[in-house]
């Protein structure tokens, strides 16, 4: 692969094409994925919530093309089949994948050299390397640690380390696994700053997660259930669906949550408020 | 935090520009030489390239200190030893032990000689990046590929380890503590009771360790890494003519020490 | 959390603990010089009293908890327990009563079984078998993992949300007057989130003093009476919730945003000294 090289086959519509997909972990009784549908397009920002055990995470390693399928009616990343070995070792190279824990993703004793790890894995000439990790130090705000150990970076700086090492290879999907999750405020800032860009570039982005706040700007919620999908479509008609929120174990933002106590209470605010601007307005206050 | 051998003092000296290929192999022909010669005067010739190698690094003195400290007790105990045991004519005698001035001599040569053995080795240390030291090391240890030994992979392996250390004394520290604020005690016992008391401790230690292991296994997978694959690197070994010269140098320095 | 957790009874919980720091100072030796984590931190917290303990990551608060549970020494300034200062005899016995849960304590679970690492603690306190298994047994029910299901299980075998819950336990088993909780919140999926904070409450009914450092706003405006305000270990604010333009402003320069409820409280135009503690107050005040 050639660095300066998109691939110049079609861009197909749909970059994640996922129908009825099974896996279970080895000694499970369970299926940790039990035919799952999802379909995925360029520019597409989709978020993906579901409680702890849900199947989010080992779905994003089977979109990364990091875990085989047990099976699929249809397992396709970016054109490469994920039932494949062959089609796996290249669904790797276009669907990057960021996982939760920030220590444990950096692999090089300072930050540039982290960047350029995926890079010198794909033999890239060191000139060429040079120039794509600059660029990258420079769009996530790294280009002054770029010598820091990784031990010395704060857990969003790490995060922002490894989420320029995944997009240093060109991508077309990038997957992030519950990218915030432990992080601090600051540092969940931070990591949301960095992903807030990539969906203009016509990045398809798949965003799990279990901070409901951070689903409200997606352009698509998918919620998941014991490894299948129970609600796909717009993220206000998820909340809207209260009742299911609650019984995936999943939060509303406050201002749901409060309105919800409402109605149980007999004050009904439709549609349902996510925002405290929205709340306030609902309830009828005008400054 | 790190172990003494891994500290690299980052700068931009002559020496730190050097090929760490070509620094490795001054180093080791210059520690073999000195082990070579026993004279004195051999010695002053190979402690004086190594002090001028330190000077030209620019490595404050007290990183320097630090590389050496732990080192002092090793040194003090071969001057002991070699005083007290070494044969010779005693100028003093107590107890069981004679002093020698052939002893003394000995004992200070061999002395001198570890320190100016870890004033070489300190000068590569310091001024070499671990990575660039690992990448080097892999390619001159090249040669062992045909006899199927990953070199390439231990290199890497090396890397991530010293990579993980600091972050792993961290996570010993809050095990630690975690264990000692439900009661645990470490300090108090017999060796049993001392070693039965780290159990609460190394356990999730190695927990940890494993789960980190299968994470960032996946992390490098999903960077297109596998095992066997050609990689290149940022930052490719490059040797100039700066590291030609170091080699001459080195050459003259080894004759004249060996000569003198 | 099962409803039908039996009540600890006044006896065993204890009443609380009060804690005091007097001009406390801690710093960290780094290679060269040391890095000051704590600049003369002192405030009053009366026995069954909950604070919370807000600041920014490195602002002290983690070692302001390790210094008041004693594994680590002040340098300067005094931690006073019930009033009674280091080296006074009753100190050390003290010093016991001071449960401190760890950031994601889950990482200290080291036992064959569930039971046997709650025991830990209780057993290194010296108390006869009895006393170890009564300790366990309940702090298992208050966690909500009752030991008759979960006693037997290994720990590494649960959940997420289940190993906190369990390692919370351990600490709990010895019977803390003065419980410290460092990021209790952290890496939790909502529906664990709120078992926790169900689980808080009612250690604070029961007359345990808390001490919560976190980073959530909200949930520290739930369920603590006062509120210290830690940056760059020196305190900023100290007290009762200050709801003033002032408390706005401090909480914003630690990069903390005021509690949701206090936010709506006032843009309603109602006063945000009177903001409810909980969603279900707030319904029911705007019903």
């Amino acid at each position: 692969m050639t660095p300066s090289a998109a691939p110049a086959r079609d861009v197909p519509e749909a970059l994640l094409q996922i129908r009825d997909l099974r896996y279970r972990y080895p000694g499970a009784s369970v299926d940790a994925l039990a035919g799952l549908d999802l379909t995925v397009s360029a520019g597409e920002f989709v978020a993906v919530v579901g409680a702890n055990g849900s199947g989010k995470s080992t779905l994003a390693r089977i979109l990364g093309g990091l875990e085989k399928p047990a099976s699929a009616a249809v397992a396709v990343a970016c054109g490469h089949d994920l039932l494949t070995e062959d089609g796996r070792m290249a669904a790797r190279r276009e669907v990057g994948v960021l996982f939760q824990n920030p220590e444990n993703q950096l692999v090089a004793e300072c930050v540039e050299d982290d960047v350029a790890f995926g890079l010198e894995n794909l033999a890239w000439p060191p000139a060429d390397i040079r120039l794509r990790v600059d660029e990258m130090l420079a769009r996530f705000w790294l280009t002054e640690l770029r010598t820091r150990e990784p031990h010395l970076l704060s857990g969003g700086q790490k995060q922002r380390t490894a989420l320029a090492g995944v997009l240093a290879v060109p991508r077309r999907v990038l997957v992030l696994d519950e990218p915030t999750a432990m992080l601090d405020p600051a540092g969940r800032a931070e990591v949301l700053d960095a992903v807030r860009g990539l969906r203009a570039e016509g990045l398809a982005v798949v965003y799990v997660t279990q901070e409901m706040d951070e689903v409200v700007g997606a352009d698509r919620a998918v919620a998941l259930d014991h490894g299948a999908v129970v609600y796909s479509g717009a993220v206000r008609g998820l909340f809207g669906e209260g009742d299911l929120v609650r019984r995936l174990g999943l939060g509303l933002p406050a201002a749901g949550d409060l309105a919800l106590e409402l109605a149980a209470r007999g004050r009904r605010l439709e549609p349902l408020p996510l925002t405290l601007d929205e709340l306030v307005r609902d309830l009828g206050w005008t400054p | 935090m790190r172990p003494a051998i891994a500290q690299y003092y980052p700068g931009d000296s002559v020496i730190h520009r050097l090929d760490a290929r070509a620094k490795f192999v001054a180093v080791t022909a210059l520690a073999v030489a000195l082990f070579v010669r026993d004279s004195f005067a051999g010695l002053a010739v190979f402690a004086a390239a190594g002090v001028i190698a330190y000077l030209l690094s620019g490595v404050p003195v007290a990183w320097f200190w630090r590389a050496f400290r732990p080192l002092l007790w090793l040194i003090a105990l071969t001057f002991l030893a070699q005083v007290l045991f070494a044969p010779g004519e005693p100028f003093f005698s107590f107890w069981v032990f004679d002093f020698s001035w052939a002893g003394l001599e000995f004992a200070a040569f061999l002395s001198l000689r570890l320190v100016v053995l870890v004033l070489i080795g300190s000068v590569l240390t310091l001024t070499t990046a671990p990575l660039a030291l690992t990448d080097g090391l892999a390619w001159l240890g090249r040669p062992l590929r045909r006899l199927r030994v990953p070199t390439d992979e231990l290199a890497l392996m090396v890397t991530i380890a010293l990579r993980f250390i600091p972050t792993l004394l961290v996570e010993l520290d809050q095990i630690m503590r975690a264990q000692r604020a439900r009661g645990a005690d470490f300090s108090t016992g017999g060796p049993i009771r001392r070693a039965r008391a780290l159990v609460p401790v190394l356990t999730p230690l190695f927990v940890l360790s494993f789960r980190r292991a299968d994470e960032l296994a996946l992390a490098m997978e999903a960077r297109c890494y596998r095992p066997g694959i050609v990689r290149t690197r940022l930052r490719p070994l490059k040797a100039g003519a700066g590291d030609a010269v170091l080699l001459a140098v080195t050459a003259a320095v080894i004759a004249a020490g060996l000569l003198v | 959390m099962r409803d039908a957790a039996p009540a600890v009874d006044a006896t065993s919980a204890g009443r609380g603990m009060a804690l005091s720091c007097r001009d406390v100072a801690f710093s960290y030796e780094e290679a060269r010089a040391p890095i000051p984590a704590l600049r003369g931190v002192g405030f009053e917290l009366a026995a069954g009293r909950s604070l919370a303990l807000l600041g920014a990551s490195g602002s002290g608060k983690s070692t302001l908890l390790q210094v008041v549970k004693g594994l680590d020494a002040p340098e300067a300034g005094a931690v006073l327990l019930d009033g009674t200062a280091t080296g006074a005899p009753a100190y050390t016995g003290l010093q016991r009563e001071v449960g401190l849960v760890f950031q994601t304590p889950e990482l200290q679970l080291f036992a064959v079984s569930a039971r046997e690492d709650v025991a830990f603690g209780p057993r290194r306190l010296g108390w006869s078998e009895a006393e170890v298994a009564a300790a366990v047994d309940e702090a298992m029910e208050l966690v909500g993992l009752p030991p008759a299901d979960f006693g037997g299980r290994h720990p590494y075998a649960l959940s997420g949300g289940e190993q906190r819950r369990l390692a919370l336990a351990g600490v709990l088993a010895m019977r803390p007057r003065l419980l410290l909780l460092d990021e209790p919140f952290v890496s939790l999926d909502p529906a664990t989130r709120r078992e926790l904070a169900s689980i808080l409450r009612r250690l604070r009914r029961d007359g345990v003093t808390l001490v919560l450092a976190t980073h959530d706003v909200d949930l520290a405006w739930a369920l603590c009476d006062e509120l210290l305000v830690l940056d760059a270990g020196r305190v900023a604010a100290c007290g009762p919730w200050d709801l003033g333009e002032s408390g706005r402003e401090l909480l914003a320069a630690s990069r903390l945003k005021e509690p949701f409820l206090v936010q709506l409280w006032r843009r309603l135009g109602r006063d945000p000294a009177g903001a409810p503690r909980t969603v279900a107050e707030a319904a029911e005040a705007l019903r």
